[in-house]
């Protein structure tokens, strides 16, 4: 939250965190190229050092790819418990700070100040004092931004890490602050791709508009980026490239919830298609799930009807679930409840409730495949292979054949990840 | 209808009857019944749902013969109150009367009065040594199922005689136990009968009570009879009939893995104490609960439960581990339940991998055998 021009947002992230964790491990593989990621035919890079990462090694990307890259590396499976044992250190560290603390992943979060800075001085001293700490204390490195807001605390954290080149790594800031007065010359210089809510697709129809970096964007007007993106995207952006966020650090253990939403070109009136959405977004909000590691057990619908009066429906479950099967039958259960006759107009499907999978994604095994545990396994097999096929070839490539052979995905649809 | 007769006797006839009419499996009626039938000193105490009888014979002096049906939870608590002594039961068309000290209950007569009765069992009874079979079914009855919605074949226990003996095997699908018993005999004909595991969990509940009172060896009289539809076990005062379940039985000698490659030996009471404290964690409800992961490395294990909600424990049990190493999850309470059942002081935990069963067996316990099934960890 912005206020009075305090610097009081601070963004920090760990350096390589599951790498360099494996590193602490086994201090052996310090300055090697560790890349951490799933071993197995399918598996892709969690995180890498920056030893591999001069190879070109990324996160997100097919373990077989970073092995062809870097083939002297050193490719671990990592354990995530050890992870979340470092991390929930990490938290300690951070909370003695300020109990504004807001966890956006395990080596990730976002610390209000502002209240703190009286006594532990300001942003930029208590980002310091925040490095060296967790230097000390877990032998890790890590990055700090210090800004005015979210954003800026994230881009600055950003120009604070080491950098990255082929000729080898440059040690980086470790803390950039971007004062009030630097904000938009800061910010206009980056690529519009660092900014919230611009993924590939949004990023190559800005391209084609050419916009490129933030600062193009800023000079576009509202109205056409409106015209553009649409209304919601359009407007938010805009702001977003004049530094005018306002999101607050909202102190919570989790992520709070993952959704997807698509607003449809003209109103639905169908319930069969309606249906066929739902379940489509159940598959994409389970695959985002599975991409957090987290599992959900509230799933909330939401409705917007043709005169923008917005419904939602939600139900907690008693255990779970992952998969996309799964949240589509409760989505499709709640759409039932809902009175849909004046046109539907958005259609949106949320996971809430929240837990790292390693903690409650389990199944107790069977002797008998036909029993329903094993059947959830089975689901989650095939889904696991679908959502590679997509990854690979696009989303249209595969869906489930409950969702039609519809290869038009209509309107921009919108997701969300709240943390 | 009249008797007399002491609290503490009658208390224990009508609470060991009202086991079998529970209000879970009474079918139409509000209030499960218990019947009391007097013939000169003889009392008979009947139980009964529609898949359960037990009754209870038990010396009274008798004043009246009569019969009479009484609001089974009703007079269990009413007697239960009364202090130790004298109580007299007397009854009549629309009540029966309860007194003792100045105490004075009258319980109207149940409306529609009958218990449900099965067909006596018949065909030749065979004698099991009660104490042994009430060991066997200790160690085999908690992994039968016991909530019956899903498959109601799973709530029984199969009976089987083999060419050795008796073997009783049960599964919930999650875990499978059995147990052969040597010597004994069992449903005539080598047929296989599926038993209700709550009927020989009461079968060994009794068995156990009559053994503590008694000090006795293997001698106390159990007299098992299997017809058609029903079997019965006659333990001399109390009997107890129980309608047969139909199959089909899993196929269970397929899930029995033909070799281990990994065994993990500990002392029995040191692996159960570890459990029972890394367990406290443990977040346990209806549909989830957190599973226990255990690290197999040489010269021991580690027990580790990780919960989103409560934090995490962990605890090393040493043992001699032969195999790969390997960390597999098991749900904490059907282990224990495994490592429970086991007489040994030594057993013996062995695994294939995180998706295939896992058995436990005591050492120089051949005779039984629990398996689980891992669960899985995403």
């Amino acid at each position: 939250m912005v206020s009075a021009g305090a610097l009081g947002i601070l963004h920090l992230d760990m350096d390589c965190f599951f790498a360099a964790v494996e590193v602490l491990k086994d201090p052996s593989l310090a300055g090697r190229p560790v890349v951490v990621g799933g071993t197995g035919p399918r598996g892709v890079v969690a995180s890498a050092s920056y030893e591999a990462r001069v190879f070109g090694v990324r996160s997100a990307m097919p373990m077989t790819t970073a092995r062809r890259l870097c083939p002297r590396g050193v490719f671990v499976a990592g354990r995530f418990e050890d992870y979340v044992e470092v991390s929930r250190s990490l938290r300690e560290i951070l909370r003695s700070v300020t109990p504004l603390v807001e966890p956006v992943a395990l080596d990730e979060a976002y610390l209000d100040v502002t209240g703190s800075a009286r006594l532990l001085g300001g942003g930029q001293e208590i980002a310091t004092t925040l490095r060296s700490r967790v230097r000390h204390e877990l032998a890790l490195d890590c990055s700090v931004g210090v800004a005015r807001s979210k954003l800026l605390a994230k881009l600055a954290s950003k120009a604070a890490k080491p950098l990255v080149e082929p000729s080898g790594v440059t040690p980086g800031p470790g803390v950039v602050v971007v004062e009030e007065a630097d904000e938009i010359e800061f910010l206009h210089r980056r690529p519009v791709r660092a900014l919230p809510g611009v993924g590939p697709r949004t990023a190559e129809r800005l391209a084609r508009f050419g916009v490129s970096t933030v600062g193009d964007l800023a000079a576009v007007g509202v109205d056409s980026l409106v015209r553009l993106l649409g209304a919601a995207a359009g407007r938010a952006l805009h702001e977003l490239a004049w530094a005018r966020d306002a999101r607050p650090v909202v102190a919570e253990r989790e992520t709070r919830s993952i959704g997807h939403e698509e607003t449809f070109p003209a109103d639905l009136h169908d319930l069969a298609e309606l249906r066929q959405h739902a379940r489509r977004s159940s598959v994409r909000v389970a695959a985002r799930c599975r991409a957090s590691e987290v599992v959900a057990r509230t799933i909330t619908l939401k409705v917007r009807f043709a005169d923008f009066s917005t419904v939602t429906r939600s139900r907690t479950l008693a255990r779970p679930v992952r998969s996309g099967a799964e949240l589509g039958d409760v989505a499709v259960d709640l759409l039932g409840a809902v009175e849909l006759s004046m046109g539907v107009r958005l259609l949106g499907v949320q996971a809430s409730g929240l837990s790292p999978a390693e903690v409650s994604g389990f199944d107790q095994l069977s002797f008998f495949t036909d029993e329903g545990a094993s059947r959830r396994g089975r689901r989650d097999d095939v889904e696991l292979a679908a959502e590679e096929v997509r990854r690979r070839f696009g989303q249209s490539a595969l869906a489930p054949a409950i969702l039609g052979a519809r290869r038009e995905r209509p309107g921009p649809p919108g997701s969300s990840e709240r943390r | 209808m009249k008797f007399r007769t002491e609290r503490d006797g009658l208390l224990e006839a009508l609470a060991t009857a009202s086991r079998a009419a529970s209000a879970r499996t009474a079918a139409g009626s509000a209030s499960p019944s218990l019947q009391l039938v007097l013939h000169g000193n003889q009392l008979i105490v009947t139980g009964a749902d529609p898949d359960l009888v037990i009754e209870v014979r038990t010396s009274v002096a008798g004043d009246a013969d009569g019969a009479v049906l009484v609001p089974a939870r009703l007079l269990v608590d009413i007697v239960r109150s009364f202090e130790p002594g004298a109580v007299t039961v007397t009854s009549d068309e629309e009540e029966a009367r309860v007194l003792s000290g100045r105490a004075e209950f009258s319980v109207r007569v149940p409306v529609a009065a009958e218990v449900s009765r099965l067909s006596p069992a018949g065909g030749e009874g065979v004698s099991l040594p009660a104490r042994r079979f009430a060991e066997g079914l200790r160690q085999v009855v908690r992994a039968a199922l016991t909530d019956d919605t899903r498959a109601p074949q799973l709530t029984g226990v199969l009976m089987l005689t083999t060419g050795t003996g008796l073997r009783l095997v049960a599964t919930d699908s999650y875990r499978l136990a059995f147990k052969d018993l040597a010597g004994m005999s069992g449903p005539s004909g080598g047929n296989e009968v599926l038993v209700p595991a709550r009927a020989l969990a009461e079968v060994q509940r009794l068995v156990g009570a009559l053994a503590d009172g008694k000090e006795s060896d293997d001698t106390s009289p159990l007299v098992f009879r299997c017809g058609e539809l029903d079997a019965a076990f006659d333990l001399g005062h109390v009997q107890l009939t129980t309608r047969l379940l139909r199959g089909p039985f899993p196929d269970y000698e397929r899930l029995l893995p033909p070799s281990y490659p990994n065994s993990f030996t500990a002392a029995k009471e040191e692996l159960a104490a570890a459990l029972r404290r890394v367990r406290l964690m443990v977040r346990d409800t209806k549909d989830v609960t957190t599973p226990v992961r255990i690290s197999f490395t040489e010269g021991g294990v580690e027990l580790t439960v990780l919960t989103a909600e409560t934090g995490r424990a962990s605890e090393r049990v040493d043992g001699s581990y032969v195999g790969e190493e390997t960390t597999i999850a098991f749900n904490p309470g059907y282990l224990l339940d495994g490592i429970d059942a086991i007489r040994a002081d030594v057993v013996t935990l062995e695994v294939i991998d995180s998706s295939k069963p896992a058995t436990v067996r005591g050492e120089g316990e051949d005779d039984y055998r629990y398996l689980l099934m891992p669960v899985r960890v995403s």
